[in-house]
């Protein structure tokens, strides 16, 4: 079936993880995205790990094969004039500029939202920095979690009293990707009605900082600063993972209303402490959370996270099992939802790929192809878009422009 | 501020606390109408959650409730009613998008199913973001974010080996779950196709784009997701927060310039050049706790500013760990945070849109509503109810 971009082109500079997504999310959506790489300087994710084999290898990068999928690739050496050339002439055919250059780059070059605009007036294009294009941090190195500390995410994210961690997930470059999603898809739906293109400056710092919600509300309502607090909810007691049978396994348990409190108790075969004067209600429950901790945790302690689960939700009480990357892969629900997908990439074989998962009824997202080789589409997107023939093509990639 | 892209666009959301009503807010700021739907009486349960003005609880004052449904109109509405259910169907039959959070068992009770909708509106775009999706087993499990981030993934390597795996330390996944349906709408939208339904499960929102590719580690068993305090197996150190003379900052050097460079700020020390320390990914594995204790040696003597400007003058990745009254007033971010002004609170700051779009009219938002404030408007400007008829929907529960 086909997706609902399907005809919107996007021609993508975006690159690592923050760049790479938004193109991968519209081409799973059914547009047309053009993948632009350079041999002068590889995409990290085509470098980096995990390795398959000895030896680095562009092709064989399974992070790569599953945040580029259905995209196309094309090489252009922005080194050379003939190049910007080029990319200026495809962005001509293209509804969609994504990039995630160090501010700067981009105008730099000559591909500029100023020049792209000459060539394609009601072009849209989105740029994603850690920073934003302009003001007094826009020039800073920063990834993922040196937004995620910036933004405050991670001045909350510890055991209770002692140090923040930091998150081991890239939060930042995946909030930034999303909210770059919706800015672009947002700005073509109104040029449908008003024929305008759009310059859209996505910071993933304000990106991040926007889902800030709890934290910056304590602030502005209270004037308290936040600090990390372990496992905690305000309102909801018990809210904690607790241990299982297994080697390092836990279930997950959150309550918060009172009928979900009483089918806890029913689901552990309402032992007697639970109707201690310390449960009794959910301000006392909240008031003696380390205690009921305690309690909860011998419960759980002789059962499997997934027993424990089922138990639970069959009393309407919210649980799930704290999962490692196995255990999702083989999980049924998962499974029957198609959340992972084998895919043969030609290089690597059979290898799963993440799935969207943004399930549109009359126009569903599919993993379209495998992540393109280096430059596999220099013919078919030179060819069928510019009209340029094969000789000439061949001749662009011997001389080093199409590289 | 806001932008007017999706102006003239009809919303409906029935939201509760984060999910739904964040992608009602990103097409609000975006300049949609977007028309939140609430139970009479108690109304979404962000207005419970807090944090409450000066700590005086009011379902009025509450922090989560008030920044993430600016910019939208309120009204009550009682869907446990059969005269409830007809008003919804009055209301889908002149909207353009439906966004809920309902469970898919209060789906069905309250009939607020696809099937029921679309018989008002075939051309509806109706998202229903639930805990786990519309098929599968575990569709009628019920999750809190500790629950939806323990199956996605979050929690398996966060925090120390010994001790309980950790979640965020706020709520965060619904923030996930209402972006992704928030692009689905605009896609399904541009689609031209009339109607569709939108599944969005908040677990897959973390389990797939967030950190889908994770599963490659089991496959490939590579960087295992096991705790590790506050280092990451498997990275080149440094790639972690240490203390420094006010706080803590992050520390991270991917590049080996830049590790070269951190060096240099550090005088070059001596311990730097044992041979043990040759591959910083061994350095991490085997060594981080004692090379912390080097690093924050310098560290220490630096503030969160000192070594910002550093981090800025020398292209070295280190950013300070920052409280959220240190985001407030962030200079870089002066223009997104905005005043939301009422009577009963007066001002309160809050992010505004994050975006930054060229050359679009912006104007300023509005405070979120207080609870049916918009049932007039609504009810008898835009259905045509009369006043009398509205007075009675009142007495009888039903607004």
């Amino acid at each position: 079936m086909p997706g609902p971009l399907q005809r919107v082109r996007v021609l993508d500079f975006g690159w690592v993880l923050a760049g790479a997504i938004p193109g991968m999310i519209l081409a799973d959506m059914g547009a047309q995205v053009i993948k632009v790489e350079t041999r002068q300087r590889l995409d990290y994710m085509r470098q980096g790990r995990p390795l398959i084999g000895e030896e680095r290898d562009a092709e064989l990068n399974p992070m790569f094969h599953n945040v580029n999928r259905s995209k196309q690739s094309i090489t252009l050496n922005t080194t050379k004039p003939e190049a910007i050339d080029l990319a200026r002439r495809l962005a001509g055919h293209c509804d969609v500029v994504i990039e995630n250059f160090s501010p700067g780059v981009m105008d730099r070059l000559g591909l500029g939202y100023a020049d792209l605009r000459q060539h394609k007036p009601d072009i849209i294009m989105v740029s994603i920095s850690s920073n934003g294009q302009t003001g007094p941090l826009r020039d800073l190195r920063a990834y993922a979690p040196s937004i995620g500390a910036m933004a405050g995410l991670d001045s909350t994210l510890g055991y209770e009293g002692e140090r923040p961690l930091g998150l081991k997930h890239a939060y930042a470059d995946i909030t930034g990707a999303l909210h770059a999603v919706f800015a672009v898809t947002a700005s073509l739906l109104n040029r449908k009605k008003t024929g305008q293109g759009r310059y859209i400056d996505l910071s993933m710092l304000r990106a991040t900082v926007a889902t800030m919600g709890f934290g910056l509300s304590e602030y502005a309502m209270t004037g308290r600063v936040m600090e990390p607090k372990g496992n905690y909810d305000p309102v909801m007691a018990p809210y904690n993972n607790y241990p299982c049978l297994g080697e390092d396994k836990w279930v997950s348990i959150a309550v918060r209303t009172e009928q979900e409190w009483q089918g806890l108790v029913q689901a552990m075969g309402n032992p007697e402490w639970a109707a201690e004067e310390n449960f009794i209600s959910k301000f006392q429950r909240l008031r003696h959370r380390k205690e009921l901790d305690r309690d909860i945790a011998a419960w759980t302690s002789s059962r499997t996270a997934t027993d424990a689960t089922q138990i639970l939700q069959s009393h309407g009480v919210a649980a799930a099992p704290v999962m490692d990357a196995e255990e999702r892969l083989a999980d049924p629900h998962f499974q029957e939802r198609g959340l992972y997908q084998e895919i043969e990439h030609p290089s690597l074989g059979q290898e799963p790929v993440f799935n969207l998962m943004w399930g549109l009824s009359r126009t569903p997202s599919a993993i379209r192809r495998h992540a393109p080789l280096l430059g596999e589409h220099n013919q078919q997107v030179f060819g069928d878009i510019l009209g340029m023939s094969q000789i000439e093509i061949e001749a662009l990639e011997e001389s080093q422009v199409l590289w | 501020m806001t932008y007017n892209l999706l102006e003239g666009l009809r919303v409906l959301e029935l939201g509760q606390f984060i999910s739904a009503p964040y992608c009602g807010k990103l097409l609000a700021d975006m300049g949609a109408q977007v028309t939140k739907i609430e139970p009479p009486g108690a109304g979404d349960w962000a207005r419970q959650y807090g944090p409450f003005l000066n700590d005086d609880p009011h379902p009025e004052r509450s922090g989560t409730f008030l920044y993430l449904n600016s910019n939208k109109q309120g009204i009550t509405l009682n869907l446990a009613t059969p005269t409830g259910q007809g008003i919804l169907a009055e209301l889908v039959s002149c909207a353009d998008v439906l966004v809920h959070n309902l469970h898919p068992l209060e789906m069905d009770d309250l009939g607020v199913s696809y099937e029921a909708i679309s018989r008002n509106n075939p051309n509806i775009v109706m998202a229903s973001i639930t805990p786990f999706g519309l098929t599968g087993p575990n569709r009628n499990h019920i999750a809190y974010d500790i629950n939806l981030a323990a199956a996605g993934g979050i929690c398996q390597g966060l925090g120390s080996a010994d001790r309980e795996p950790l979640t965020f330390g706020t709520p965060q996944v619904g923030y996930f779950a209402g972006a992704a349906a928030a692009s689905s709408i605009m896609m399904a939208l541009l689609a031209g196709e009339p109607g569709q339904h939108i599944d969005i499960a908040e677990v897959e929102s973390m389990a797939g784009v967030y950190n889908g590719s994770e599963a490659l580690m089991a496959v490939y068993q590579w960087r295992a997701t096991r705790r590790t305090g506050h280092h990451a197996m498997d990275f080149p150190y440094p790639n972690c927060i240490l203390r420094c003379k006010d706080g803590y900052i992050f520390v991270g050097a991917p590049e080996g310039r830049q590790w070269r460079k951190l060096l240099e700020l550090m005088g070059d020390p001596p311990w730097s050049q044992e041979p043990r320390f040759r591959n910083r990914t061994d350095m991490n594995n085997h060594y981080a706790d004692e090379v912390d204790g080097y690093v924050e040696v310098w560290l220490t003597e630096h503030t969160k500013a000192e070594l910002l400007d550093l981090a800025l003058e020398h292209r070295v990745p280190l950013a300070p760990v920052r409280g959220y009254d240190e985001v407030r007033y962030d200079a870089s971010l002066s223009d997104l945070f905005q005043d939301f002004d009422r009577r009963d609170t007066g001002p309160i700051s809050f992010p505004g849109s994050p975006f930054q779009i060229k050359d679009v009219p912006q104007s300023n938002p509005s405070p979120a509503p207080y609870l049916g404030q918009h049932n007039p408007d609504v009810y008898c400007d835009t259905l045509g109810y009369s006043k009398e008829h509205l007075v009675k929907l009142y007495q009888t529960g039903i607004i």
